[in-house]
């Protein structure tokens, strides 16, 4: 672990981590937009994997759902993974400490191997086992990220 | 009694200081409360980007609310009864922020923009609910919806910074 510890000083002494951090509303906006897009995020994943288990939309087909609905949820994954980059710059170091934050960070990284490499296969098929694997993985993370503030 | 003393006298019930003084039952409420935010906003906004004919419109929009509408109101029923414990944990502070009293208000406008909305195009529906691009009534409602509970979220947001 600790030879990624230089790449936490170097965010947190960077440009825009000190600006963040000396800012008194840029971390509350970002932060807001953070939880603007984890609604969206966590909602249309709610509607597409509660489709896969068969209890909402039972009369749409999956793929169709899935082309109304998918391009909100990876915007907002992508916002969500720019807002969560800048937040993390501002307090880098104090992050590293953070078991919190590590916890967040495994899951993340497996939310999204999972979401770019399995889940596209597994819906043709398996999609129960993709909704529900997706559900636990997406609110872990959200349920860390909370924990960040919280446990340290 | 006025609405101050109604909130001194929360804060200081017993219930309110176990809550606040609380190692797991606080966070767990708050958490729940941040998490709530999908199924209830995040439904409503499905909902809603079908109200402004930008997502799910190939489905006729009283499928689409049909469908979301009761995982939606079990997601604010949890908003709700989170809120109101985290709200009787800091009454005084919350009666004191003015992030507070913002949200309040927004909160009865969105309620009013759904009741509007409801009883006016949403009982027409049967008229426009197959069209890709609802009429501007229930566009005006839906841009409406988002834009306050945004505001929502950013009211209840910023009052936790300065609790």
């Amino acid at each position: 672990m600790a030879a990624i510890f230089p790449f936490f000083q170097w965010c947190d002494s960077s440009w825009l981590g000190t600006t963040i951090r000396n800012s008194q509303f840029l971390f509350p906006v970002i932060e807001m937009l953070h939880l603007f897009a984890l609604t969206i995020l966590l909602g249309t994943t709610l509607v597409l994997s509660l489709r896969l288990l068969g209890v909402m939309f039972p009369q749409q087909a999956f793929p169709e759902l899935a082309s109304s609905l998918m391009p909100w949820n990876l915007w907002s994954l992508a916002v969500m993974l720019v807002t969560g980059f800048l937040l993390f710059t501002s307090e880098a170091v104090k992050c590293y400490g953070n078991d919190s934050f590590r916890a967040k960070m495994v899951l993340l990284f497996t939310a999204l191997l999972f979401r770019f490499a399995i889940y596209p296969k597994l819906t043709r098929g398996w999609g129960k086992l993709a909704a529900g694997v997706s559900l636990v993985l997406w609110f872990s993370v959200g349920l860390a990220g909370r924990a960040i503030g919280f446990l340290g | 009694m006025s609405l101050l003393s109604i909130c001194e006298w929360i804060q200081n019930t017993d219930s309110s200081t176990a809550l606040r003084e609380s190692t797991y039952l606080f966070p767990i409420i708050e958490t729940t409360h941040v998490l709530g935010l999908s199924l209830s906003v995040g439904l409503l906004v499905v909902s809603d980007l079908r109200l402004i004919g930008a997502g799910m419109r190939r489905r006729p929009a009283s499928e689409v609310y049909r469908q979301l509408a009761p995982w939606m109101l079990a997601g604010f029923a949890i908003m709700f009864a989170t809120g109101l414990l985290l709200f009787w944990s800091q009454a005084l502070k919350a009666y004191n922020s003015v992030f507070f009293r913002a949200k309040l208000c927004l909160l009865i406008l969105a309620g009013v923009n759904a009741i509007v909305y409801h009883l006016t195009i949403y009982r027409r529906m049967n008229q426009w609910e197959n069209k890709l691009l609802p009429p501007p009534q229930a566009r005006l409602a839906g841009w409406l919806s988002l834009i306050i509970w945004a505001g929502i979220i950013a009211a209840g947001r910023t009052m936790a910074y300065t609790f």
